[in-house]
């Protein structure tokens, strides 16, 4: 089976010149943006970008079209904004994309901002990526240079500035509204929802943020139709989707999938099954916020929104993570834990001292004065914090505590019970508990 | 006009009324909160005041949200209160819970909401709390503690908002966060008490007040600061005859929810030690202590001696009725009309600025013009009392220190002094008659925008001080005046009846906002 012919996004990937203007053009490159500009006009690429059905690939998954939608008629200035921060344990596509093939993203992040009227255009890099920082710059100088973008872009028919925002290391401002405070100057924490950014975003105007992967999506739809991108992927699902894969498989990394395709397959025939003398014991599907599956569970699914709903967990944002079965599940979640304890921006209750607690029960428990008492009580803490905060961290701290806790309760019991724990065995985890 | 229900009870609001404050109005008391506040933008953060609406799938907070019509809001809700239950509970688990030795401890929103939201057996060791600084002395008034800080964010967005001076921030992340001043500044503005007031636990506290008196031996008295023309909106919070301090009063006609710190201080001279608490009369050159009878006699002997006094000098510090009897009197007893007035112009000014502090310090110069009262500047008024013959009147006001000449002016005179403190013109005085502090008794003022507003009595006189009225009527009825009133409501009719402004006003319901009068109200002035 040929799986070069659903690389969409990752034509480029690996290509050691793949990140140059003449490469990209060389592909075709621009030649998208050129005809929205030319000969579409904003309203019918925001129709073809409708129609093609892409969803945001940041992990919510909303219709890319419809967010656009949001954005008031005749609203005089508009920001666009590329969130590339990032962050979340196990998510590492959009490194690829920004490493490999920025002129995509750019071009995408250029016709997405002529869409909803933007002529200022924010990409956002995670400040630990300093140098896609670099490399993003110089393409976009080259874009520049190119006069694609610009004041007098395309020869006058539509401006665009671009500016390259490195991040200062927070993962709460990959939340739009986060990004959006950062990027103005304020500290990087989310912003209470109503109003929503398309609405009163960056400097109180209307603001649209995408993912990376899902701009980067745009100039293949613009080139190919709205019809050719929905012959890949299910009908609610449309399109294909970058995969991080880590994790001892045989071929880790950044795959590319038809959405709707069984995760047996993907695990069999993409990454070719476990490396020797390995045993899959779970599989975090999306990102390490989303709800663990067990092996068995995992075999059942398929790699789509709706499959993935079904089976309990998400798609989040493609950061796959293959866990093996010498991996200690609460040594995992400890290091979940400690993850989202020091991430929480802090301003919602339930979340700054909920993640905190959540990290010193998993630690207690790891260092064996855990009490049988202390799962209920994990259970409890979740209780108080899923659902009641500003933005989802709270959510993303809890979807994982409860699965690991529900799928793989006997490791906890055995904890609380008294018995001491494994020695530590990733670099990670050792630092955590000094 | 929006109608919806709330617990069962259907009401109608304005569009765009915050839930929370429908919630308020159906249930008769706020929603459990910690970060909303009516005067400041909405944060959100401490997710407290969570309710039920039918439809929406999760619980959502009152005070980003809008009433909307057909809404269905459940407050009581067991889904409600458990959810108040554990953000509550999520709010203790790094606090120190130092009650015993907090400050803030009576009126400490935790330990209120714990009566209601309260689990009553922790779960968490206190040993496992993140600890953080203690005691910090963060401006001239302000004391922080960063552990038992909730991260309400009220105070930072007071500065960032209110005072727009931005001293404060929340520094660091997730349970690491916390309050602090920008590095290099101090919290320091003319305002910086209000982060106190505001601050719903024991994280900022006065440095005046700390430790002074537990909170649950105060009585509060509502009245008006005497600070300036502003007349904000105040507390005053007593016990035994001694005031602690001075607490803005929400009123969003005059001062929304906030006072400077400046007007707190005014508490202070209260009980200064320049306190007037006895007659005093010259006697050999020094003014030595008398009693009343004494008092009495020495007032018809000079007023006897030297008939008619040539000059009345009333301080815009008075109440209205105050200065209305006395301007009465004067004339009663023979003042010519154009010797009796404030004065001198001059005193009593600041700085001010475009916030709460008025450039005019004194609380009620308006009453002066509404009584059709001139002030003349120092020079002028010196001037003035220079060219008049007789004893010299001067209530309340500091004319030896305020005017130029004043001295000059009155050598060789009998100066007459009614006041509550020591000041220059009581220590150059043959007669010094001690009367009531402005928290001393009940008094109307006219603020700058011409706003009736009510002061109250929140203590008892000290020592021998007469209540103003009543020494005023007195010393009418010693006169032999015929309109003497008989009691603070019969005077207020009679001074209602002498202003022009205050034509068929009842200055005896004023509404809680305080009263402008029509007449004001439509520009023209208020003089009779």
């Amino acid at each position: 089976m040929n799986q070069d012919q659903y690389r969409i996004l990752s034509k480029r990937f690996g290509r050691r010149d793949g990140h140059r203007l003449a490469a990209y053009e060389a592909d075709g490159g621009y030649r998208a943006l050129k005809r929205a500009v030319g000969q579409l006009g904003a309203a019918a690429v925001r129709e073809e970008v409708k129609a093609s059905g892409l969803r945001g690939r940041g992990g919510a998954g909303f219709p890319a079209g419809v967010k656009w939608g949001f954005v008031p008629q005749g609203a005089e200035t508009v920001y666009f904004m590329v969130n590339a921060d990032e962050s979340e344990p196990g998510t590492f596509k959009d490194r690829y994309l920004l490493d490999y093939d920025p002129h995509a993203v750019i071009e995408g992040s250029a016709i997405s901002s002529f869409a909803v009227g933007a002529k200022l255009c924010v990409i956002y890099i995670r400040g630990e990526f300093g140098w896609l920082v670099d490399r993003v710059q110089k393409a976009v100088d080259e874009a520049y240079a190119a006069g694609y973008l610009g004041p007098g872009a395309l020869g006058g028919a539509y401006e665009l500035e671009m500016i390259v925002h490195k991040g200062a290391g927070a993962y709460i401002c990959g939340e739009e509204t986060g990004l959006i405070n950062s990027v103005t100057g304020l500290k990087g924490q989310p912003s209470i929802k109503p109003p929503f950014p398309a609405v009163s975003g960056f400097l109180g105007q209307p603001t649209i943020v995408n993912n990376v992967e899902t701009v980067a999506a745009v100039p293949w739809i613009l080139e190919n139709g709205a019809a050719a991108y929905r012959a890949f992927g299910t009908e609610k699902s449309p399109g294909t989707k970058l995969f991080s894969v880590s994790g001892p498989v045989r071929r880790p990394g950044v795959h590319e999938i038809p959405l709707g395709l069984p995760f047996r397959e993907f695990f069999t025939d993409w990454l070719g099954g476990m490396a020797d003398g390995e045993e899959l014991k779970a599989v975090i599907m999306g990102g390490s916020s989303v709800p663990v599956l067990t092996a068995a569970e995992a075999m059942e699914t398929a790699l789509d929104y709706e499959s993935l709903a079904a089976a309990g967990t998400m798609l989040g944002s493609g950061g796959m993570i293959i866990i093996p079965q010498r991996c200690d599940m609460v040594e995992l979640i400890q290091v979940l834990m400690h993850f989202y304890w020091d991430e929480s921006c802090g301003q919602c209750t339930p979340c700054r001292e909920g993640t905190g607690w959540l990290h010193r029960i998993v630690k207690r428990l790891r260092g064996g004065e855990g009490a049988p008492e202390d799962l209920a009580l994990l259970e409890k803490v979740c209780d108080g914090m899923a659902g009641l905060t500003i933005c989802p961290l709270a959510d993303a701290a809890v979807m994982p505590m409860r699965s690991f806790l529900e799928r793989f309760r006997p490791e906890f019991e055995a904890l609380a019970a008294g018995r001491r724990e494994t020695e530590p065995d990733s670099r990670w985890a050792r630092e955590i508990r000094s | 006009m929006v109608k919806l229900t709330i617990d069962g009870r259907e009401l109608e609001f304005a569009a765009g009324t915050s839930l929370f404050e429908a919630c308020r109005v159906a249930r008769g008391e706020a929603l459990p909160h910690f970060c909303y506040h009516p005067d400041l933008s909405v944060a959100g953060v401490c997710r407290l005041c969570q309710v039920e609406v039918e439809g929406m799938p999760k619980l959502t907070i009152a005070c980003n949200t809008s009433v909307r019509e057909g809404m269905v809001v459940h407050t009581r809700s067991e889904r409600v209160r458990r959810a108040a239950q554990q953000i509550l509970e999520m709010h203790l688990i790094n606090h120190p819970v130092d009650c015993p030795i907090c400050d803030q401890a009576g009126e400490c929103g935790l330990q209120d909401q714990y009566m209601n939201y309260g689990l009553y057996e922790s779960e968490v060791s206190i040993s496992d709390k993140v600890n953080k600084a203690k005691v910090q002395v963060i401006g001239p008034r302000v004391v922080l503690d960063k552990e038992r800080c909730v991260l309400c964010s009220r105070c930072v967005r007071f500065c960032d908002e209110v005072t727009r001076t931005g001293e404060l921030g929340i520094f660091n992340r997730g349970d690491r966060a916390e309050i602090g001043v920008a590095p290099g500044r101090q919290l320091d503005n003319a305002y910086s008490l209000n982060t106190v007031d505001i601050c719903p636990v024991g994280a900022l506290t006065s440095l005046d007040f700390r430790f002074k008196k537990r909170v649950w031996l105060l009585r509060s008295t509502p009245s008006i600061c005497h600070g300036c023309a502003t007349g904000c909106n105040v507390r005053v919070d007593h016990e035994a005859g001694t005031v602690y301090r001075l607490k803005p009063r929400r009123n969003p006609a005059v001062n929304g929810s906030w006072m400077c710190d400046e007007g707190r201080d005014t508490y202070r001279e209260l009980h200064a030690a320049s306190r007037l608490s006895e007659p005093l009369l010259r006697r050999d050159g020094e003014l030595r202590a008398a009693t009343w009878p004494e008092a009495w006699a020495a007032l018809a002997g000079a007023a006897g001696r030297e008939l008619p006094p040539g000059a009345a000098v009333v301080s815009p510090r008075q109440s209205l009725e105050e200065i209305a009897l006395f301007a009465h009197l004067a004339a009663a007893l023979g003042v010519p009309a154009a010797a009796i007035g404030g004065g001198p112009r001059e005193a009593d000014r600041g700085e001010g600025d475009d916030l709460l502090r008025s450039a005019d310090l004194a609380p009620n110069r308006a009453a002066l013009g509404w009584l059709g009262l001139q002030e003349p500047a120092g020079a002028d008024l010196a001037a003035r009392v220079r060219a008049a013959k007789g004893a010299v009147l001067v209530y309340g006001a500091d004319p030896a220190a305020d005017a130029p000449g004043w001295r000059e002016a009155v050598a060789g005179r009998t100066v007459i002094h009614l006041g509550t403190h020591r000041n220059a013109t009581a220590e150059a005085a043959d007669i010094v008659i001690p009367l009531s502090a402005w928290a001393e008794r009940d008094g109307l003022f006219v603020n700058r925008q011409g706003r009736v507003q009510a002061s109250r009595r929140a203590i008892a006189r000290p020592g021998l001080a007469q209540e103003d009225w009543r020494f005023l009527a007195d010393w009418l009825a010693a006169a032999g005046a015929a309109e003497v009133p008989a009691s603070l409501p019969e005077l207020r009719r009679w001074v209602a009846g002498r202003v022009t402004a205050l034509a068929g006003v009842d200055l005896a319901v004023l509404p809680p906002e305080g009263l402008v009068p029509d007449a004001v109200a439509a520009g023209s002035g208020g003089e009779s």
